[in-house]
């Protein structure tokens, strides 16, 4: 007799697909997780229509832009089991937030020259619309963690089991671990130490200051990581670079709270 | 008769296709994009030029390299800033090794399966084990250059305006010659293996748009040129080619001289520029035995797998290269924030993309604009459906919607960049 495997869907809305192509990336690691499960439906992949049928985990990316990513969310959530949200898109509204943050609507004026009919929402992160089981984190995500999380994910969703939780560890740790030299002894700007680790640090390992992409780390203090970052850069640039990964409504509401 | 596909899949991207037929004859032939706009240069307006390279790249997950180059080259240029040797070196590698990587998903997991008649790439994988292996393996090597060099493959960190935050080190550029040297076998093998494969008969005479450099198979800079005489200066990008929206729709769309239609991608350069190309890839080409010009969309497919075999040869060149020089002259040197506006295209994988910035002199974004390569094929792609559709006009509906499918995906368009 054939077992059932678990059913699984990778359904994108409005965003670069870089999470997809993280995984995909993974190449045969990717086709063996793959050959675990069913895959409903997975558009780079397959060309047959999504049968709709329910699913265990439900992985979105990217944006409800559209009324017809919307439409696409709301039913991704009805059919599964658990909902999972992959990358800085999905979880904190990603680089199209900045929208928000600076000419809202009016932004459109730049682009386009008839804008009538053309849909121009606030950008709003995918748990506004549906609630979210579990995060997969970053711009892109780190692939390697979705091959950790995702048998523990199944077996949460087969078995009800209590969802996995990401360490909250600061970028710093493994930074550390890396040996590289800490950029703020440098007197460079990182916000590594408010920022959940799990991404190998791979931005600081490349000289790059950490921006936040995978968000606030659950005890991250937001008001000392702008006291400490005062000599490096002026409020108003700590903003701007808050705003690339939609981090500024978050550590505003932190600060608020703390 | 209406011809109705509701969503393409195995594309960048979220679009539909909607062909009106009355009579045999095509009223219309058009795309119905279902992709949000996220407003990417609206979104840098007023931002500082530091934050372009890292928010434009983003514009694409497959392409991210060449975004976020062509930001930095516009904002080079803007500013006047000039960059060493080497960092035009290691530049040019990872363009290579991104044309590999994107090249080699599209002609393998996201087209082939239509030219076997197979429905999924797990079923592909399982049916022809090997050449998928290849696929994968060619595929890592143009990611390992990009993840060496670049810090990572999707969205690279390393690159900046005026050079590199972070060189690799010469065992690590030694390494990757090695992978070269063994891949380039894999790819002629693949490359074999898809000279083998049917492609359906369609032929539409064309003009052909891409860069063009003395010396060498442009792909990191040069002129714009066509098969119809066109040679004009990157900065003139603009008085030639117009782009114009329509009415309620959200990618736009580019003429030249009062047409809308012209062909860019791996088809327009190797019909451009095949002279140029590195000895295996004009051996492999010569294999094909297409008569050029070659106004056959399908063949797009096997053009990228020439553009593989070149680019695998020829980052393997410039790699070598790389070893006899101080890989430090990379690292970003002081420089002086200037005002200035200036344009900037390179070839991405499916044909030439172009930027345009204007700074000001403390260095924040004044106007941006974007012309991606899926935008200025739209049209054509269009175009060219509406005159494959009589050919296959009697076939049964899910004919007709599958061998549509196989046209649209031999192009490979990028929705997500032409809207962004």
């Amino acid at each position: 007799m054939e077992t059932i495997k678990p059913k699984i869907a990778i359904v994108s809305l409005t965003s670069c697909e870089g999470c997809q192509f993280a995984l995909l990336d993974l190449g045969e690691r990717f086709m063996n997780a793959m050959n675990e499960v069913e895959m409903v439906d997975f558009r780079l992949l397959e060309d047959e229509e999504d049968s709709g049928e329910m699913l265990d985990i439900g992985f979105v990316e990217g944006n409800p832009m559209t009324v017809a990513n919307e439409k696409t969310l709301l039913n991704l959530r009805k059919r599964s089991k658990l909902l999972v949200a992959v990358g800085n898109c999905a979880a904190m509204g990603g680089i199209p937030e900045i929208k928000n943050y600076r000419e809202k609507k009016q932004t459109i004026k730049h682009v386009y020259r008839y804008i009538q009919g053309i849909e121009n929402k606030e950008v709003k992160e995918v748990d506004n619309f549906v609630k979210v089981d579990f995060t997969l984190p970053g711009c892109p995500i780190t692939a390697e963690e979705f091959l950790i999380y995702f048998p523990m994910l199944l077996d949460s969703a087969a078995t009800g089991k209590a969802l996995p939780e990401i360490a909250d560890k600061p970028v710093c740790v493994e930074c550390k671990k890396k040996g590289n030299r800490c950029l703020l002894l440098d007197k460079k700007p990182c916000f590594g130490p408010m920022i959940l680790g799990g991404c190998d640090a791979v931005c600081p390992s490349s000289k790059m200051m950490c921006q936040g992409c995978r968000g606030l780390r659950k005890t991250g203090n937001a008001r000392a990581m702008r006291a400490a970052l005062k000599n490096m850069m002026n409020d108003e640039e700590f903003e701007n670079t808050t705003e690339i990964y939609g981090l500024r409504d978050d550590i505003e509401s932190r600060e608020r709270d703390s | 008769m209406d011809i109705k596909i509701n969503h393409i899949a195995k594309i960048e991207g979220h679009t539909g296709f909607m062909a009106s037929v009355i009579k045999g004859d095509v009223k219309s032939a058009k795309f119905e994009v279902q992709e949000g706009i996220r407003l990417i240069e609206g979104i840098l307006i007023g931002r500082h030029y530091k934050d372009m390279p890292v928010i434009a790249q983003r514009i694409c997950g497959i392409c991210p390299v060449v975004h976020n180059l062509t930001s930095i080259k516009a904002i080079e240029n803007a500013m006047k800033i000039e960059v060493s040797e080497e960092t035009v070196r290691l530049r040019k590698v990872m363009e290579h090794a991104q044309f590999i990587h994107s090249h080699a998903l599209h002609l393998f997991f996201l087209s082939l399966a239509d030219f076997l008649d197979i429905e999924n790439d797990l079923q592909l994988a399982k049916e022809y084990p090997e050449e998928t292996k290849s696929a994968i393996k060619i595929r890592e090597y143009g990611m390992e250059i990009i993840k060496i060099i670049g810090g990572r493959v999707v969205h690279p960190l390393t690159n900046e305006v005026g050079g590199f935050k972070k060189v690799p080190t010469p065992d690590e550029v030694k390494n990757l010659i090695l992978k070269g040297e063994e891949i380039l076998p894999v790819a002629l093998k693949l490359a074999a293996f898809f000279r083998t494969i049917k492609t359906p008969d369609f032929s539409r005479p064309t003009e052909y748009v891409c860069l063009e450099k003395n010396g060498e198979y442009a792909i990191y800079d040069g002129d714009v040129i066509s098969n119809k005489g066109l040679h004009v200066k990157v900065d003139d990008f603009e008085n030639k080619f117009h782009e114009f929206q329509r009415p309620k729709e959200v990618i736009k769309r580019v003429e030249k001289d009062g047409k809308t239609s012209y062909m860019v991608g791996a088809i327009a350069r190797v019909n451009n520029n095949h002279g140029k190309l590195s000895s295996n890839a004009q051996k492999y080409l010569e294999s094909l035995k297409f008569n050029m010009p070659d106004y056959n969309p399908f063949h797009n497919v096997l053009y990228q797998m020439v553009e593989v075999i070149h680019c695998v040869e020829e980052s393997v060149k410039l790699l070598r290269e790389l070893t006899h020089a101080d890989l430090n002259n990379a690292i970003t040197k002081k420089y002086v924030i200037k005002e200035g506006a200036a344009a900037a295209a390179v070839e991405a994988p499916r044909g030439t993309l172009y930027y345009w910035v204007d700074v000001d002199a403390k260095g924040y974004i004044k106007n941006v604009n974007i012309i991606t390569p899926t935008a200025q094929f739209l049209t054509h792609l269009e175009d060219d459906i509406a005159a494959f559709i009589p050919g296959i006009i009697n076939a049964d509906e899910k004919t007709k919607e599958k061998k549509m499918r196989a046209f649209i995906r031999a192009y490979d368009p990028c929705i997500s960049c032409a809207v962004h």
